[in-house]
């Protein structure tokens, strides 16, 4: 691959994931907490961020021994060619459906927010022209932007959680343990789906390089967004008390049409669509660009921009297969957000068992020859 | 027409193998690499006199033509020269080339001779006291010693002009006369002596025009190449301030000067400009503007990717921060490279006012960007798709004031941004004194009397005025031109989905701008490919004494500007550390 | 790279040709509307009632807008109106707009005003619920109740000092925060107060004054003979019955009661001060005291909540005791008796006044309890965070049991300024120093 001299630092690496993890809070993510763990959505959402931390921890210690390597090389260490593709095709599949859900669910509540009589096709080229562009432009340019404009969306994100503080009401969010214990810490284990975003830094390995940088870009990107996750389940849930706050769509749009400030100050949702829409470019470009990449190199493919076009078109006609809103939000939620635990950690968990294991039998097996 | 058009559309949806090309990347520097920049003092201490003819006119470079230049064709019979010299002048029917034949006596043999120059381009003063007089005089006089080639005797002996060289080629006497040299020519000698006795009328240094500062240095740029070196090297006094020349155009031989400091610029940085310059071959060079364009990364990204400078004190500073200048002859702007989206936002004025003022100059310059490129976007995006975000008082009096105005709001605002451009641009070109007064028929004239006409609406003179003052606030002249040009983009995105339009117009903006390098360097640089100390040294500014660092990106070989403790006074053990840089210094 | 321009060029031409610029709107091909009123319909089930803005008529561009001045005697031409009758209020807006030329826009409402008797039949509930999901409507617009028709209401409205009459709905129900009178009821809180499990919706109350002479002014129209008060103090009125002629017949004042889907209750503007009190809302406001020392006169304080207030809730034999704790600041505005309760007397006044506020605090809360069932202060939700998980805390049915719910209040009032004057000095008379009468 032509990319592969492209090496990112910490804090790039860290950009990308915050995005990747935190994008979801646009969407319907505090709705889904709150859903769930009822007025405790924020404990289920500070316990999948400990969850996902511990298991990162795991990982990263596990894949000390394959520094440098991502899924697919993994795959192809243990099953050589057919197990990099079996791997690939998994990982392809995986994140061309989310990357398409999402790209719809995007779309549509974009248009439910500022364009409600345009056509939603003409509303998700918008997106898949960003998308398109960033893939062109390659990961290092993606990954300088996210370093770039991460700041900037934690920063809006930030402006609406303190710009609603006036209707913040310590009572919404009891009582304490809300839908009860078994539904934050039992079956809300599987929520840590959430976290599956995680699944490009395993896949952007080979532009890391260190283990150390993977391991310190990887806490800090689930440090600040398990920050962002807790505070906003926490501020929908304490603005809107829980049985109103599973009516509403798009939290963090609802709390940002609470804003005001005097007469002056006030209405400023539509700002937040900016923060939200290229909070929603990043994304998307990332993750488009890692469909090609991941089907480039599960194929060995020498370029991937001839696939950019193409793959567009698969993303944006799965993109319309829901048939409204709500499917496509029931698919992202029901389908992917938990079930995509099993892609992201419970697949990299296995990998790294079985290669670590084949290493060490390698590594006997040298030791004896000698 | 069409067949081209199928053939694009044809390479739309095919492949074709990508010619790889290497791309130019600033990596860090081989020493910084090895052994991290502690070592640049041991290297400073190079033998001086090296350097110091490092200062002539680049010795080296002048030999290296010579090595693989033209043939050595000047002829040992006067006559035969004189004969191609008036061939290639075109003599008699070329005015101003003059051709004056004299005799000169050495050892009391005459010689005939003749010389050639242009009027106008050369110091008559000069070649009549400093050429004609000495060889038509002074070659009767007794010679003590006894040179063995009348070309050695003449050049030590006879000549007292203080630059002169000696070619065996016809081209480069002709190249010396060209540029405002005087050839001599004496027979029996197989070569040619050019003096340099340039006097050609120009202008003076004077005030910078364009990039005019309270504080700080008042002298500009002029249009001669040895004025401006000399400006810059006035400022620097370092005897590692290199200044390597090299012509460019194929017929116009523009001398030009490849400037950096030895012991801070990153060499690939060095070599990579002085190939892009070498690898030019146009005919004519008229100003730096062509140069720009011709070495320039990309040709399409709307913003300068070289700095332009008309003031030394910029350069100077550019050139202490690790970049190479490159001035041109016969251009008073210089050429600074490579340079960062950020740094065009930077003014001189910065680092002349104190701290605090000029954190909110730089403040008030972003504001200006923003403010040029997306206010006049926004406003038809507010206007047309988020109504409910205007507080509902300035809702109405837009409502009032929009409602007599038959064209809808696009057209409104472009109607009035070209027309703002039409100003701008007669105000250029209309002769010095009335300028001012155009601009102020145009903003207030035409502003008023198209408000009272009911075509557009004073909401958006507002709009459009504060769009141009934004754009005015912008230091660099391209930058404000750049974002002016993007502008336009702007309007129309917002026109076609409001936020939604603008907000994808600045990702792709940015996805661009990211990938774009100039000379190497990341254009976003130093937020986007983030590196040590980009906001606060960068974007913000801290007090000139802590300004410790070159900025990361430059992969500088010596990164540090000034110690950690440069206010001596501040405490004793600075003192100390001042009295042992200045040690290891010497 | 020529590629991708090229493609991201045909890309953007055709977004273009798709565009035709959908949702594009012009400012001035819309119409917005200020105010939403809303009635029971004759022929229909709703009888809306439209304000708008007519920009044109303020004044502002200063353009041609010089005819303006002149302004008909009690007109207001900055506000049009316009009253329709339709099933519903999306399918109104649709036949208003075969009238007016230019489309009705919603996301400037200030305010949405139910009749009475829509509040009560419990059809407003509803009609709020069904209308948030409205992007237009912004969830800090303010639902008020009219006392009588919400149509006479916003055509009593006529604003006269601002010229931009959405600014009179902003400023006249943010004036809460020096009067006390309303709430201000924004439409988040409401419709969140009506599914919440633990607290109960108040919305403000207006009404139209229809008094054209001072003639007609009674003292019967207030509530001061059930408060055994000689002569109504500043509070004791409605919306609509404060005796007062002027040029604007729209008052706003009190509160209504809500259980459920269903008002059950009027406040007045005294009581609607302590209901700010107790949620902890209020601001500061002129309050009349009655003179502890010499009755018949009157000391009037500006009274200031400086802490929020305390709540301690358990339960006694299955039933609430909720404790309320308020802390109040004072300045003396006005003393008529002429004593020195700066400085002596400052105690008994300040006792005095407790015990006046807590008495009229606990007259509130009985009758909230009693009265209406309602638990409009949010007592549940303190209460909530007794419980451990959800269900523990639906089951307990907590507004079921606020019908039974007993109180107690202690108000803590301090003297903090007195104004300018720092001592009264006796009146001089041909017979000494004349006591006030």
């Amino acid at each position: 691959m032509q990319e592969s001299k492209i090496v990112f630092g910490k804090w790039e690496t860290a950009a990308l994931l915050i995005n990747a993890l935190n994008v979801q809070v646009f969407l319907n993510f505090p709705r889904t907490m709150a859903e769930r763990g009822g007025t405790a959505g924020w404990i289920l959402a500070a316990y999948i961020s400990v969850l996902a931390f511990l298991l990162f921890l795991l990982i990263s210690r596990l894949y000390s021994r394959f520094e440098g390597k991502d899924l697919l090389d993994l795959g192809e260490y243990i099953g050589g060619s057919a197990g990099r593709i079996i791997v690939g095709i998994i990982i392809l599949i995986h994140i061309t459906f989310i990357i398409s859900i999402i790209l719809r669910e995007f779309a549509e509540d974009m248009k439910v927010i500022s364009l409600p009589a345009s056509p939603i096709s003409f509303v998700i080229l918008f997106f898949l022209s960003g998308m398109i562009a960033g893939a062109y432009a390659g990961i290092e340019a993606i990954v300088r932007f996210h370093a770039f404009i991460v700041p900037i969306i934690l920063a809006g994100y930030l402006i609406i959680i303190g710009g609603v503080a006036p209707y913040y009401n310590i009572s919404n969010i009891m009582p304490i343990l809300g839908n009860g214990a078994y539904a934050i810490f039992g079956s809300g284990f599987f929520r840590i789906s959430s976290f599956s975003g995680l699944i490009a830094l395993f896949l952007l390995f080979p532009f890391i390089k260190t283990g150390k940088n993977f391991k310190s870009a990887g806490s800090l990107a689930i440090g600040i967004s398990s920050g962002v996750l807790i505070t906003s389940a926490l501020t929908f849930l304490l603005v809107f008390p829980y049985p109103s706050a599973i009516e509403g769509f798009l939290p963090i749009f609802q709390l940002a049409r609470l804003i005001n400030y005097g007469r002056f100050f006030q209405r400023v949702e539509s700002i937040f669509v900016m923060i939200w829409a290229i909070a929603a470019l990043l994304y998307l470009s990332m993750g488009f660009f890692l469909i090609v990449y991941v089907f480039s190199k599960t194929f060995r493919l020498e370029y991937y921009r001839p696939l950019i076009i193409p793959m567009a078109i698969i993303v944006f006609a799965i993109s319309l297969w829901p048939k409204n809103l709500m499917s496509a939000i029931a698919m992202e939620t029901v389908y992917f957000r938990s079930a995509a635990w099993a892609v992201t950690f419970g697949m990299t968990l296995l990998l790294l068992l079985v290669a670590g294991a084949m290493k060490k039998r390698n590594h006997r097996k040298e030791g004896d020859r000698k | 027409m069409l067949a081209n058009f199928r053939k694009t559309l044809a390479r739309l949806f095919t492949f074709e193998e990508p010619k790889t090309k290497e791309r130019f990347i600033l990596k860090e520097t081989e020493e910084e690499m090895a052994e991290g920049g502690q070592k640049e003092q041991d290297k400073k201490v190079e033998p001086r006199k090296k350097k110091n003819e490092g200062l002539q006119l680049n010795k080296k470079s002048g030999e290296n033509e010579e090595n693989k230049g033209p043939k050595p064709d000047i002829s040992k019979a006067l006559s035969e020269n004189m004969e191609r010299i008036k061939d290639i002048y075109s003599i008699p029917t070329n005015g101003d080339a003059v051709l004056r034949e004299f005799d000169l006596v050495v050892k009391n043999k005459v010689i005939p001779a003749f010389m050639v120059f242009f009027d106008g381009m050369t110091d008559r003063k000069v070649i009549n006291d400093d050429i004609l007089q000495p060889l038509m005089l002074l070659s009767n006089l007794d010679i003590k010693s006894d040179e063995k080639s009348i070309a050695d005797y003449i050049r030590s002996h006879i000549l007292p002009h203080n630059q002169l060289k000696e070619f065996k080629a016809i081209e480069q006497v002709v190249q010396g006369v060209n540029f405002g040299g005087c050839g001599i020519f004496i027979d029996g000698v197989d070569s040619a002596f050019v003096a340099d006795v340039k006097g050609w009328e120009h202008r003076a240094v004077e005030r910078p025009n364009t990039e005019q500062t309270i504080r700080g240095p008042q002298e500009g740029f002029t249009e001669l190449l040895r004025a401006n070196t000399a400006l810059i090297r006035k400022i620097l006094n370092d005897e590692d301030l290199i200044a390597e020349s090299l012509t460019i155009g194929r017929r116009s031989r523009t001398p030009c000067s490849m400037m950096y400091i030895k012991d801070i610029t990153n060499d690939s940085l060095v070599k990579e400009v002085r190939r892009r310059l070498k690898s030019i071959k146009v005919d004519y060079l008229f100003d730096s503007g062509e140069l720009e364009q011709l070495i320039e990364d990309s040709s399409f990204l709307p913003v300068p990717q070289i700095m332009v400078t008309e003031r030394p004190d910029k350069a100077a500073s550019m050139l202490a921060e690790g970049k190479v200048v490159v001035v041109m002859h016969g251009s008073p702007f210089a050429l600074c490279m490579p340079v960062t989206n950020n740094e065009l936002l930077h003014s001189p004025e910065d680092s002349y006012v104190r701290f605090p003022y000029a954190n909110l100059l730089r403040f008030v310059r972003i504001m200006g960007v923003f403010l040029s490129l997306l206010l006049p976007g926004l406003y038809v995006a507010i206007t047309n798709y988020h109504q409910e975000m205007i507080p509902t008082s300035l809702l109405f009096a837009i409502e009032a004031s929009r409602e007599r105005v038959p064209f809808p709001s696009v057209v409104e605002i472009l109607i009035m941004e070209i027309s703002f451009e039409l100003i701008r641009e007669a105000g250029i070109r209309i002769p010095g004194p009335i300028g001012p007064t155009l601009g102020i028929i145009g903003a207030l004239i035409l502003g008023q009397a198209a408000v009272a006409a009911n075509i557009v609406s004073p909401i958006l003179i507002i709009i459009v005025a504060v769009t141009g003052i934004g754009s005015f606030a912008i230091p660099n002249f391209a930058l404000a031109l750049g974002f002016r040009v993007l502008r336009y983009a702007y309007i129309l995105l917002g026109a076609i989905a409001g936020f939604l339009g603008i907000t994808t117009g600045l990702f792709l903006q940015g996805i661009w701008f990211v990938s774009e390098k100039s000379f190497g360097v990341p254009y976003m640089a130093p937020f986007a490919s983030k590196t040590a100390g980009g906001i606060a040294d960068q974007f913000a500014r801290p007090p000139f004494w802590k300004q410790e660092k070159r900025a990361d990106y430059m992969n500088v070989k010596d990164a540090r500007k000034q110690p950690h403790i440069s206010r001596g006074w501040k405490s004793q053990e600075g003192e100390d550390q001042k009295e042992e840089d200045d040690d290891a210094g010497k | 790279m020529k590629r991708t321009a090229a493609f991201l060029l045909m890309l953007a031409a055709t977004c273009t040709l798709l565009s035709g610029c959908y949702d594009g709107k012009e400012i001035d091909d819309q119409t917005y509307v200020i105010a939403i009123g809303l009635d029971k319909g004759e022929t229909n089930k709703l009888r809306m009632t439209l304000q708008y803005a007519i920009p044109l008529a303020m004044g502002s561009s200063g353009v041609s807008g010089g005819g303006g001045g002149g302004g008909g005697e009690g007109e207001s031409k900055s506000i049009g109106s316009m009253t329709l009758e339709c099933p519903s209020v999306y399918s109104g807006l649709n036949m208003v707009n075969n009238s007016v030329g230019k489309q009705v826009n919603l996301s400037h409402a200030k305010v949405m005003v139910f009749s009475e008797d829509l509040a009560k039949d419990g059809r407003m509930v509803m009609l709020t619920r069904a209308i948030t999901r409205g992007k237009e409507f912004r969830p800090n617009m303010v639902v008020a109740v009219s006392r009588g028709s919400a149509e006479d209401y916003l055509k009593s409205i006529k604003p006269r000092q601002e010229a931009d009459p959405s600014k009179y709905y902003e400023l006249k129900f943010s004036g809460y925060k020096y009067t006390g009178f309303i709430d201000q009821t924004q439409l988040h809180d409401f419709f969140i107060k009506e599914e919440s499990t633990g607290a109960q919706a108040v919305a403000a109350l207006v009404g139209v004054n229809t008094k054209n002479s001072t003639k007609e002014f009674s003292v019967g129209e207030s509530s001061a003979p059930q408060k055994n008060r000689p002569v109504p103090f500043e509070g004791d009125y409605l919306a609509g019955n404060l005796p007062k002629v002027g040029d604007i017949k729209g008052e706003a004042m009190g509160l209504a009661v809500f259980n459920g889907p269903k008002m059950v209750g009027e406040l007045d503007g005294e009581e609607s001060t302590h209901y700010l009190m107790v949620t902890g809302k209020y601001g500061h406001a002129y309050v009349t005291f009655p003179d502890p020392i010499k009755k018949d006169f009157y000391i009037v304080v500006n009274l200031k909540q400086s802490r929020r207030p305390t709540y301690k809730i358990k339960l006694v034999d299955g039933k609430p005791n909720i404790k309320v704790e308020i802390k109040l600041e004072a300045d003396y505005m006005s003393i008529q008796s002429g004593i020195n309760y700066e400085s002596e007397y400052n105690d008994i006044f300040e006792r005095s006044a407790e015990k006046y506020l807590e008495e009229g605090i606990k007259r509130l809360l009985n009758r909230t309890s009693a009265e209406f069932h309602s638990d409009i202060f949010g007592f549940g939700n303190q209460y909530k965070s007794r419980f451990l998980t959800w269900d523990q805390w639906k089951n307990f049915q907590w507004l079921d049991r606020y019908k039974n719910s007993t109180f107690e209040v202690a108000v803590d009032v301090k003297v903090r300024r007195t104004g300018l004057t720092i001592r009264n000095a006796p009146i001089q008379g041909s017979e000494g120093e004349v006591q006030s009468p």
